[in-house]
């Protein structure tokens, strides 16, 4: 978009004079504080440019998250404030987001702008219902995104996005697979591959090579975030992903409960041992809140996830209660950021989503990866 | 876009220095010397049979101290590829089919400076145990 941009730019914007762009500048700044990027948008190097289009104000501002929702906000805000000026008789605001890519992947993943990891130590804490909440979550607000569920033994994907049983991945070569579109997201998993109630008895070597091929033989195509949805553990399956992929970064999925805890910090030092950074932890189940009186009780105790980010220099990005319509739309195939898009709950999977999207756009986030010559001398 | 600098610099708390992490890894065929990079312009040398004798995979270290395993005869072996392992490592292979070593920044850094004693060590164990280089 950018490029034609630039290239079909029309002359008659004028650039302002610096008193003036100051002055815009203050007004800005002052008026609204992003709170994703934890800043206003002239600190974060948010404005691309401000003109003039004869009486017109142009402000051109450009996010590094996908920013459907928030984008209303901004200009609610910076429409009154701008139009006080006397100098113009009107404002525009354009607000793009332009997704940074985290550079060195190889072949097929190489169009995918930012691969993160959905992880837990333990098993049933809720990392699929989370990961398809999530992607469904960036989608919704205008990223492209798909799900690599990496969980071969389990696979769940499927049917929580409510895809047929029997449905399967097209092929013309028998060798690379295309995604399938689900609500929108692009989506490869092991339950597309076989029958629902057939098991996978595979030993290790067996799933490294299955989950590579899931990698390099999907034809992925241009994507803004991959999601993977993690097996549990810290096996065959995570080693191998985390050679194959330059993973941008990792969320951790965990209960509040100790003997959750204690994988997921697992899982966390995983992470640091193949430079993986984790972007944040997501305490999940964290309360439960009765369908009859509407009390809320902390189950699995409170705060387990909040001390876990802090120990790892982490950040907690959100707690999500435990709901008995969480589970019961995942199970029918209907996720809740789908089923009920402006519910109490959808709305702190959106919050979660950007968080992780600002937390992996920080430029010191990305490992550049050196480059490997072999000379004759 | 910037972020804030806390924030950033939290994260990269647990992780390796980023000037551990080699901007360009040169390999010279003919003196066998694999040329390392690092982002402050300094350069490390190190030989292939100083690479290929401390190689961390299990045939060579063992699954502890005792189980190591004394690698001789390696005067001459030279690199015949290297594949970037995610973000984290380079796997090398030698041209004596050992390719199971994966190099972290972490332990190349570690083989760099602390060349000259594990040098010294491996040529004293060596001649401890009756063996050559060649």
């Amino acid at each position: 978009m950018s490029f034609w941009r630039t290239l079909f730019k029309r002359t008659n914007d004028h650039p302002l004079d610096e008193k003036t762009h100051t002055n815009l500048e203050n007004i800005i700044s002052n008026a609204y504080v992003d709170p994703y990027l934890g800043a206003d948008l002239v600190s974060a190097h948010a404005i691309n440019s401000l003109s003039r289009e004869g009486e017109q104000l142009k402000v051109s501002i450009s996010l590094n998250y996908p920013a459907a929702t928030i984008q209303k906000d901004i200009i609610e805000i910076l429409e009154p404030a701008l139009s006080q000026l006397e100098a113009f008789e009107s404002v525009a605001i354009d607000i793009q987001s332009n997704i940074p890519a985290h550079m060195g992947q190889r072949a097929e993943a190489s169009r995918i702008k930012n691969i993160i990891a959905i992880s837990s130590g333990k098993g049933g804490v809720g990392k699929s219902t989370t990961t398809v909440n999530l992607a469904l979550a960036l989608a919704a607000e205008g990223a492209s995104v798909g799900i690599l569920d990496a969980d071969l033994y389990g696979p769940s994907q499927p049917h929580l996005l409510g895809i047929p049983e029997g449905t399967r991945p097209q092929t013309r070569d028998m060798r690379h697979y295309a995604p399938l579109n689900a609500h929108g997201l692009k989506l490869m998993s092991m339950g597309l591959m076989v029958n629902e109630d057939t098991p996978m008895m595979w030993r290790g070597p067996v799933a490294s090579e299955t989950i590579q091929q899931l990698i390099n033989q999907t034809l992925w195509g241009d994507m803004d975030y991959l999601l993977i949805d993690m097996p549990p553990g810290t096996g065959d399956i995570h080693i191998t992903l985390a050679q194959t992929l330059a993973i941008a970064g990792a969320v951790v999925v965990t209960t509040p409960q100790d003997i959750s805890l204690l994988d997921a910090q697992k899982g966390i030092s995983m992470f640091n041992s193949v430079d993986v950074p984790v972007l944040g932890v997501i305490e999940n189940m964290a309360s439960h809140i009765c369908t009859h009186c509407g009390h809320s009780e902390a189950v699995f105790g409170q705060h387990g996830g909040e001390k876990m980010a802090r120990e790892n220099h982490s950040e907690l990005l959100g707690s999500l209660p435990l709901q008995r319509q969480i589970r019961e739309q995942a199970d029918a195939g209907l996720p809740i950021v789908l089923a009920e898009p402006d519910g109490e709950i959808a709305k702190l999977y959106k919050e979660i989503a950007l968080r992780i999207a600002v937390n992996v756009a920080q430029p010191g986030l990305i490992t550049p990866l050196p480059k490997i010559t072999f000379v004759d001398d | 876009m910037q972020h804030s600098q806390a924030n950033l610099s939290a994260h990269a708390n647990k992780r390796i220095g980023r000037d551990k992490i080699p901007v360009e890894i040169k390999y010279h065929r003919r003196s066998r010397i694999l040329e390392l990079i690092y982002p402050k312009q300094n350069t490390l040398e190190l030989s292939s049979e100083y690479l290929r004798v401390h190689s961390p995979s299990a045939e060579v270290q063992g699954h502890s101290p005792e189980q190591a395993v004394l690698q001789y005869g390696k005067q001459n072996v030279s690199i015949t590829d290297i594949i970037m392992q995610g973000s984290y490592a380079i796997k090398l292979s030698f041209d004596d089919k050992h390719d199971t070593g994966i190099y972290t920044w972490q332990y190349l850094w570690e083989l760099a400076e602390n060349k000259n004693s594990y040098w010294q060590s491996y040529l004293q164990a060596l001649a401890a145990a009756c063996k050559s280089r060649i």
